[in-house]
């Protein structure tokens, strides 16, 4: 447990020194204010009601989700492990007493703590523009679940890019391959909406089952369901080859 | 005799058919061995299995009794290693890249990273990124990095890679004192046939990635009238067996 701790306040020391992270914070604040700016003209020069105060912050997941939350993710899990091993960094680490197990876990550990913080951040700072906009008190517990919610569908995509970044053998072409299935899987999910529920990334709104008055518990459970097996078999693949790795 | 490495038949080998074949080797508590070999004899590739960084394709390596493919953390909790080049983050400070290393380990603070800047002769660059540093100050931070938690094995590739000839001495000195004072076991790997003849008290000769021999260095100089026409004639006979 200590190894795994140490593995994980390395991991997480390093990319607070990457400036992708500043960059991945002053992205989200820009997106959150030029929304509230958008939304507050059209509500109120415009005459055209667009939210109310709850689903400003549901707009600005809804929107996140599908642009900047993937694509920063993206990039730091790309420089954590593609990134790495292009420039041979992972060895510091790999050479430590930590087995590779701890290794990679508290990689896993550190991307999921940038996620969650990334979603807090833009809740806090969107239902904060919130208050502006409608000057009404949101239904935060709605709000707060729905963030929780879409945490799982960034991770899995998180995962599938850690497994991508333990294939390719340089960090561009883990990026391209990256969003290549990202925007694939989206496509194939329009074309063939039969198999839409099958596939991770149109779960990225999912919490927008829990927003109306009725709530549909089986289908939650069933995509909780999908995304753990979804979980379960991509944390075993990356860390296969994560394990098999010669360096 | 206490032994602190001991490799059994380890084989590897790559695509291109190069690798490394059966080597046997055991090395006492204490003692500096010498890897010596041309480039691509195989000495990376069995430093790199040393310390979990490749898999063999048979044999396996025990450090201070753990198998490294069976008890990894077991085996490389008191080891320090250089491997093929130094690679600490670019981004971070000589200082930063120590504390993360450091925090592996219960017992070192930032005392101890001091002195292991100190030894090295980096202390007054502690807190410059590692992108701003010469190929010597990187490799002065790997071995401050290797010798951080006082390990009882020490595995070296290529240590001298980079140095000016005052930090080679230094360095040479360092690897001595070490071992005498507190009984440190070194396996370190060079094509300089020099600097291994000044460091090491026991020699081994990879060639086309077979073991060819090994002999203490007080031997060969007994026999020879220098480890280099002692490696020479080890390669003139054994080489192409």
């Amino acid at each position: 447990m200590e190894m795994l701790k140490a593995v994980y306040t390395n991991e997480i020391f390093k990319i607070s020194k990457k400036k992708k992270i500043t960059v991945a914070l002053i992205f989200s604040a820009l997106s959150v204010i030029v929304l509230a700016i958008v939304v507050y003209s059209l509500n109120n020069f415009a005459g055209i009601r667009v939210t109310g105060s709850s689903e400003f912050s549901i707009m600005v997941l809804t929107i996140l989700s599908y642009s900047i939350f993937p694509l920063f993710t993206t990039f730091i899990c790309i420089d954590m492990f593609a990134g790495e091993f292009a420039d041979h960094t992972i060895k510091f680490t790999l050479t430590g007493p930590a087995s590779r197990i701890k290794v990679f876990l508290g990689k896993i550990f550190t991307v999921a703590t940038f996620i969650i913080g990334n979603l807090v951040f833009v809740m806090v700072l969107s239902v904060v523009a919130s208050l502006f906009i409608n000057k009404n008190i949101p239904n935060l517990f709605k709000i707060i679940i729905s963030y929780i919610m879409a945490f799982m569908p960034i991770f899995i995509f998180s995962l599938v890019v850690i497994l991508i970044s333990n294939i390719t053998k340089g960090t561009t072409s883990a990026f391209m391959l990256s969003i290549f299935i990202f925007l694939t899987f989206n496509g194939l999910g329009f074309a063939f909406p039969q198999i839409k529920s099958f596939l991770f990334t149109s779960t990225f709104d999912w919490y927008r089952l829990i927003l109306g008055n009725y709530i549909n518990f089986s289908k939650i459970i069933r995509i909780f369901l999908i995304l753990l097996g979804y979980g379960i078999m991509l944390i075993a693949a990356g860390y296969y080859l994560f394990e098999k790795k010669d360096i | 005799m206490d032994k602190a490495i001991v490799i059994e038949n380890l084989s590897k080998k790559y695509k291109n058919n190069r690798g490394i074949q059966d080597i046997n080797l055991e090395i006492d508590r204490g003692e500096i061995f010498g890897f010596l070999g041309p480039n691509g004899a195989g000495k990376t590739t069995t430093m790199k299995i040393m310390v979990g960084l490749m898999k063999a394709d048979k044999g396996d390596v025990r450090i201070n009794g753990y198998s490294i493919s069976k008890d990894y953390e077991q085996a490389m909790k008191n080891v320090g290693c250089i491997i093929e080049n130094v690679t600490p983050f670019p981004y971070l400070t000589a200082y930063e890249n120590m504390k993360l290393w450091g925090r592996f380990y219960d017992d070192v603070d930032d005392t101890r990273i001091d002195k292991s800047l100190e030894i090295t002769g980096i202390i007054k660059y502690k807190n410059e990124k590692i992108k701003n540093y010469s190929l010597g100050m990187k490799q002065r931070l790997g071995i401050a990095i290797a010798i951080l938690s006082n390990p009882n094995v020490v595995i070296l590739d290529e240590p001298f890679n980079g140095l000016d000839v005052e930090g080679m001495v230094k360095m040479r000195e360092l690897i001595i004192r070490l071992s005498k004072q507190y009984k440190t076991t070194f396996f370190i790997s060079s094509h300089l046939v020099h600097d291994i003849e000044l460091t090491c008290d026991k020699v081994g000769i990879l060639y086309h990635g077979k073991l060819l021999n090994i002999d203490s260095t007080q031997n060969i100089l007994k026999n020879y009238s220098s480890l280099e026409n002692y490696y020479l004639s080890e390669v003139d006979l054994n080489g192409d067996a």
